[in-house]
């Protein structure tokens, strides 16, 4: 019984835990891109741009998370099979990370809206003033300073989508949740199993929002 | 037309020309046709009660603010919606704001030499002399590595008067540059452009500072609820102010 | 393009799917909120012996998925012998409680950190003020400190209610019919997939948007005196996200 979960059982729950890991990474950076865009979109677009981002929001926010992931698996299945014309399984870590992102871009747009908007408005006409270019002031001067702002709300959001990854199992994906489902079913032990795969989760959720909080002090240098 | 002016031997008719300008803050009209010439070399200090514009007017040179009507001709350049012409129009102006508006990201030396790199495209080697050999001038090169909230507030006006320099700038505007600072610390960023004045290079200040306009400036402009009310030398307007509503800002300014 | 009759035949499937949603919604915030404010005073107080288990309890709650603690009370308690043969097992069998029991749990750790800010917003020298007075600490509380707190606390329960009705789709994990499960089930039965989960969704939206309109006038309400100011706070400083997830 030891010796199974030293070598198989436990061995498993790691992998488990790698993939959650990796969904959530790849789900951030997406994520995070298609938020910087929305949050900027918010902000410097044009009207129809601007309305299409707040509805964009609006929708993903009155929605369960669930019902989104659900929408883009089966979703993404049947478009591809008509496509296709035969049936085609969509790859549940691609499914997943792209649900992920979208429902993270939809926060992370926000906050980024709102750390822009907290940027004095001087910087811009600083740099603009230096004959810095758009794109320069906003890359060189506004953002690296929304960053700083949005840092907290971020690393929440961070800590939210690992917790998020284990609704990726309803499709499937054999990350921490699905695996601890799978080995509680062999062992008949699934709470000793969902007990150990609960430290997984808040071992890694602890240390990432430790990260955060060192990235936070550092990234407050020169802001006294 | 300035003594300077000549020599310099300008004679297209200035290097900053607005003719009837005008610029609306939704109901509220900020400048009701100004009109002004300045000449290349020429320091002028614009001031008057707040509200009447003088921000507005030297905001609306490098297009930090768009006018609405009349026109806007800076080094040749007429300031419209072309995106190449404000660059271009930017890269000849240099700014100085009353809030410093440093970059609190980056250290002084940094602030420096971002726009030389960016803008002019020099090399970091490069820019970094030029950035130190400003900062050594405004005698705050020492403090080259620290960030901005680490200096005082004088500290940090010269070093916004630095950064403004390392792009070689034809045009300064000053933007009321002392009144955020305390008053211990005005004397020492005065001096910084009094001596910035000696350089040769065109300046237009908006400031209150009586005393520096009287020593540096060619021309007093003093403007009132948008329109400029009067001109002339220090000399003329401080003797003789030619309005009541000059003479009743100055009796307030000058006490 | 999009099949609206297999929509217009989902609807009422759907619909009565809600209704489970709404029931559930109800129950876990009234537990989540009785555990709650306990759990913030504790969280608050100077002992540690007080605030040392309730901080644990909310960290521990806010470190793991809800999904996994669905998980560990619908199938990980049956594992054990005590449980099984306890008088509370016909609940601990039953998957509509077993949700409420796990999501209670876990929004009463949001709420509780939603509560204990709010009461720590409540200026101290009006607490003293009241004191000076003569009024003793229940009194206080109920006069004081808790009148303010609830409208400090209002726009973050706000959000927290909507969170937990989205939350409640997680009991289509357990088969629970709501709205999620019953989505589910009309899709297995039509392979409809878009037209049946938009159809959900559309659901979804129109109940947590009309609610959290509703509360946002509640909110304007309560707060009448100092609303303006507060008005033109929010429309500068969007209202970031709290605790999007469950």
């Amino acid at each position: 019984m030891t010796m199974e979960w030293v070598s198989g059982y436990g061995l498993q729950l790691i992998f488990g835990a790698v993939t959650t890991l990796s969904v959530a990474l790849v789900a951030l950076v997406v994520g995070t891109v298609l938020g910087i865009s929305l949050g900027t979109a918010k902000i410097y677009g044009a009207k129809p741009l601007r309305y299409s981002a707040e509805a964009y929001t609006a929708v993903v926010r009155g929605v369960p998370d669930l019902i989104v992931i659900y929408l883009i698996y089966f979703g993404g299945t049947v478009a591809l099979t008509k496509l296709t014309g035969e049936y085609v399984d969509i790859n549940g870590f691609a499914a997943g990370v792209a649900a992920l992102a979208f429902i993270f871009a939809a926060y992370a747009g926000d906050i980024f809206r709102g750390a822009i908007g907290q940027v004095p408005r001087g910087q811009t006409e600083a740099a603009h003033a230096l004959g810095l270019s758009r794109r320069a002031a906003f890359f060189r001067i506004i953002l690296p300073q929304a960053w700083r702002l949005a840092l907290p709300g971020f690393g929440n959001l961070a800590i939210i989508l690992i917790k998020q990854t284990s609704l990726i199992s309803v499709i499937g994906l054999e990350e921490l949740l699905r695996t601890s489902s799978v080995i509680s079913g062999a062992t008949r032990q699934p709470f000793l199993v969902y007990f150990v795969a609960a430290i997984l989760y808040l071992i890694i959720t602890s240390v990432v929002s430790w990260g955060f909080r060192n990235a936070g002090i550092r990234s407050n240098r020169g802001f006294a | 037309m300035s003594v300077r002016a000549m020599e310099s031997g300008s004679s297209e008719g200035g290097t900053v020309v607005m003719s009837a300008v005008t610029k609306r803050f939704g109901s509220f009209a900020a400048l009701k046709g100004i009109g002004l010439s300045v000449d290349r070399g020429e320091k002028i200090v614009i001031c008057g009660p707040s509200g009447s514009g003088k921000s507005t007017l030297i905001r609306c040179i490098n297009r930090i603010e768009k006018h609405d009507g009349g026109s806007i001709v800076v080094e040749g350049c007429l300031l419209d919606h072309r995106l190449t012409n404000i660059e271009k129009v930017r890269r000849e102006v240099g700014m100085v704001f009353q809030s410093f508006n440093l970059f609190p990201h980056m250290t002084v030396l940094a602030n420096c030499m971002l726009a030389p790199m960016l803008v002019r495209g020099l090399k970091a080697a490069e820019a970094e002399e030029v950035a130190i050999s400003y900062l050594r001038r405004v005698r705050i090169a020492d403090q080259a590595a620290k960030y901005p909230s680490q200096l005082s507030g004088g500290q940090q006006q010269r070093v916004a008067i630095a950064r403004a320099m390392c792009m070689k700038p034809k045009i300064m505007l000053l933007d009321e540059p002392t009144s955020a600072l305390d008053p211990e610390m005005v004397k020492e960023v005065l001096n910084t452009m009094i001596e910035l004045a000696g350089d040769g290079m065109t300046m237009i200040c908006v400031t209150h500072e009586m005393g520096f306009a009287r020593q540096v400036a060619d021309r007093v402009i003093f403007m009132d609820d948008g329109t400029i009310v009067e001109e002339g030398t220090p000399e003329q307007f401080f003797r003789q102010p030619k309005t009541q509503r000059a003479r009743d800002f100055l009796s307030q300014v000058l006490h | 393009m999009l099949d609206f009759s297999i929509m217009a035949d989902a609807l009422p499937k759907l619909l009565k799917g809600a209704g489970m949603t709404g029931r559930l919604s109800i129950l876990i915030l009234l537990l989540g909120m009785m555990l709650a404010v306990p759990l913030a005073y504790a969280r608050n107080a100077k002992s540690v012996w007080l605030h040392g288990p309730a901080s644990i309890y909310i960290l521990v709650i806010r470190g793991i998925p809800s999904l996994l603690q669905v998980f560990i009370v619908y199938y990980g308690l049956g594992q054990f012998g005590f449980v099984r043969n306890s008088v509370l097992w016909p609940i601990f069998r039953d998957p509509f409680w077993c949700v409420i029991i796990a999501l209670g749990l876990n929004s009463a750790a949001y709420t509780a950190e939603i509560v204990a800010g709010a009461l720590r917003q409540v200026p101290k020298g009006l607490v003293e003020a009241a004191q000076a007075l003569g009024l003793s600490w229940l009194q206080t509380q109920r006069k004081v400190t808790i009148p303010l707190a609830v409208r400090a606390a209002l726009p973050a329960y706000e959000n927290e209610i909507i969170l937990t009705i989205k939350a409640t789709s997680l009991a289509s994990t357990i088969t629970l019919l709501d709205l999620t499960g019953a989505a589910r089930l009309e899709v297995s039965n039509t392979f409809a997939p878009y037209e049946v989960f938009l159809t959900a969704g559309a659901i979804y939206f129109s109940i947590t948007t009309s609610l959290s309109w509703l509360l946002r006038r509640l909110e304007v309400r309560l707060s009448a005196d100092h609303r303006n100011e507060e008005r033109s706070v929010k429309e500068f400083q969007p209202v970031l996200p709290g605790v999007p997830d469950h």
